[in-house]
């Protein structure tokens, strides 16, 4: 070996691990103790229990065995209870796009860099956002009645949370420059982000709204649940009435349709990268 | 040239600055005629960037005077500052250009402010300001590219679409920070070419920054050396030959941090 290469072969050696000292050795202990007796508490606070599961087990199989042949006769209402669940989800995410739009900017710290505005509409859209659609869905059937427009509303709202706050991330992500630029001229906020952030913002949060739409068809399939429409309902029934071959054709449908729009959705946001 | 018969369109005075208690700028004075280009020019660390920064008032000097058209931008804030700003054109490093929008349309960004926020919003400019952005884009020779997007512009052209948005807005006073730093020897040439004729043809004045000083003949009428800081040469153009570019640039013993 030449005389540079042992300097460059004595730089890449790893310098061995310095010996941790004792409270920190102690430190680490506790914490790994911890972290096992959190978990076993966590187990018993959800009741698990693997002997319940095994003497379940051969009731599930007979299910299965019920489920052939799947039973197909409903299947022209279960395809429209399909489409109103698409329908709920296109419904509730262009509706949620819209709302969002204009509170993104407010709520994205390159263009609202005064925080007495920017937290609170952030602290509204976290609101919305912890609150699932599902739950939303549940008051809005006691609040507008049984049906797929209480569904609309509950994906609406929530995800109205998700998407400002996913589009003000994107917003924060692009380069600041080409605003300030805008914004020396002495044009308003409105002309300034419309003009400046929209067409560079523009590619990711479609991808972002496609996204959520997907997550979207998944969410409405269970809406039906709560009685806020589309083919929940009829996986409910089904189930209550332990018709599982009908249940079969219910959860086929469901496969497909997802993984139908899944692919379309992905190929679109490919288009757009 | 010698003197001024019109008030200067930028004065400095007594400008200083000061970071975490360390002097960057000390008492700068400047000014710069209507359609006239300065040069600023200086090692690494004699403050440049910051002289830009306070020119721009993107920081609040912290003390001096910095009157353009006769205005005092030091003291302003908020709102005012906004409408005081309007008259100061930016060139960027990073050209700052909307990438997804036509050439055109990025220089339309500098009619913003005159422009109804209805057709900003729609994207449908005023026949009469796109005619006034088409002429700013001709002006740097790239009309034939006023269709294309941004991103799809080389680095010399999408500078001198900047200048182009510069010239298309109101402003008095062109400051370009470093405009050519990232450009190859011809897109620089070309690009120093436009920023002149800002000057030389719609009477702006122009401060810039460049880091190599053998780009001053035929682009500066005058040129300002700093030093520390401080100024140390302010000459016209043509005095500025190698020998005053080598006692500028002439190394200094490297502070240790403290």
């Amino acid at each position: 070996m030449t005389e540079v290469q042992q300097r460059a072969a004595a730089a890449v050696v790893v310098p061995p691990r310095p010996a941790r000292s004792l409270p920190s050795r102690l430190r680490r202990a506790s914490l790994a103790v911890l972290a096992v007796v959190g978990f076993v508490g966590c187990l018993r606070l959800a009741d698990v229990d693997p002997i319940e599961l095994a003497q379940g087990l051969p009731t599930m199989a007979g299910w299965v065995g019920d489920a052939f042949p799947p039973d197909t006769t409903a299947l022209g209402t279960l395809l429209l209870r399909a489409a109103e669940t698409v329908a709920i989800a296109v419904v509730g995410t262009v509706l949620a796009a819209v709302l969002a739009l204009p509170l993104c900017v407010l709520a994205a710290r390159s263009t609202t860099p005064n925080g007495w505005v920017r937290l609170p509409v952030r602290l509204f859209l976290n609101g919305l956002r912890g609150v699932d659609a599902f739950v939303f869905a549940l008051l809005f059937v006691a609040a507008v009645g049984l049906g797929p427009f209480a569904g609309v509303l509950g994906i609406a709202l929530h995800t109205w949370g998700s998407m400002g706050k996913l589009f003000s991330e994107s917003i924060e992500a692009l380069p600041a420059g080409p605003l300030e630029a805008a914004e020396l001229t002495g044009a308003g906020r409105l002309k300034t982000s419309s003009f400046t952030l929209l067409p560079d913002v523009l590619p990711s949060i479609s991808g972002i709204g496609l996204y959520l739409l997907e997550f979207n068809i998944r969410a409405s399939t269970v809406l039906g649940v709560v009685g806020a429409g589309g083919i929940g309902q009829e996986l409910k029934n089904s189930v209550d009435l332990l018709a599982f071959d009908r249940l079969a054709t219910i959860l086929v449908v469901i496969l497909i349709m997802v993984t139908a729009v899944d692919q379309l959705s992905g190929r679109l946001r490919k288009a757009l990268a | 040239m010698t003197g001024h018969p019109d008030p200067p369109a930028l004065s400095v005075r007594g400008l200083s600055h000061a970071y975490a208690g360390r002097p960057v700028l000390r008492d700068v004075t400047l000014d710069v005629g209507a359609g006239e280009v300065v040069a600023v020019v200086g090692p690494s660390g004699a403050g440049k960037t910051t002289l830009f920064r306070c020119l721009t008032r993107l920081v609040r000097p912290d003390s001096g005077v910095l009157e353009v058209r006769g205005r005092d931008l030091v003291p302003l804030e908020g709102a005012a500052l906004r409408e005081a700003r309007r008259e100061l054109g930016l060139v960027f490093q990073s050209y700052n250009l909307v990438r997804r929008l036509t050439a055109l349309e990025n220089v339309l960004v500098g009619r913003l402010a005159e422009v109804p926020a209805w057709r900003v919003v729609l994207r449908r400019f005023p026949a009469q300001e796109q005619l006034v952005a088409a002429t700013c884009l001709d002006q740097v020779g790239l009309l034939g590219f006023a269709h294309t997007r941004a991103d799809r512009l080389s680095g010399g052209q999408q500078q001198r679409v900047a200048i182009a948005r510069a010239l298309a807005s109101r402003a008095g006073v062109v400051l370009a920070d470093e405009p050519v730093a990232s450009l190859d020897p011809a897109s620089a040439r070309s690009v120093l070419t436009a920023l002149r004729s800002l000057a030389v043809d719609h009477g702006k004045a122009v401060v810039c920054s460049l880091h190599q000083v053998d780009l001053v003949p035929g682009f500066a009428d005058r040129v300002l050396g700093l030093r520390d800081g401080r100024v140390v040469l302010d000459v016209p153009a043509a005095r500025f030959d190698a020998g005053a570019a080598r006692a500028l640039y002439s190394p200094v013993p490297e502070r240790t941090p403290a």
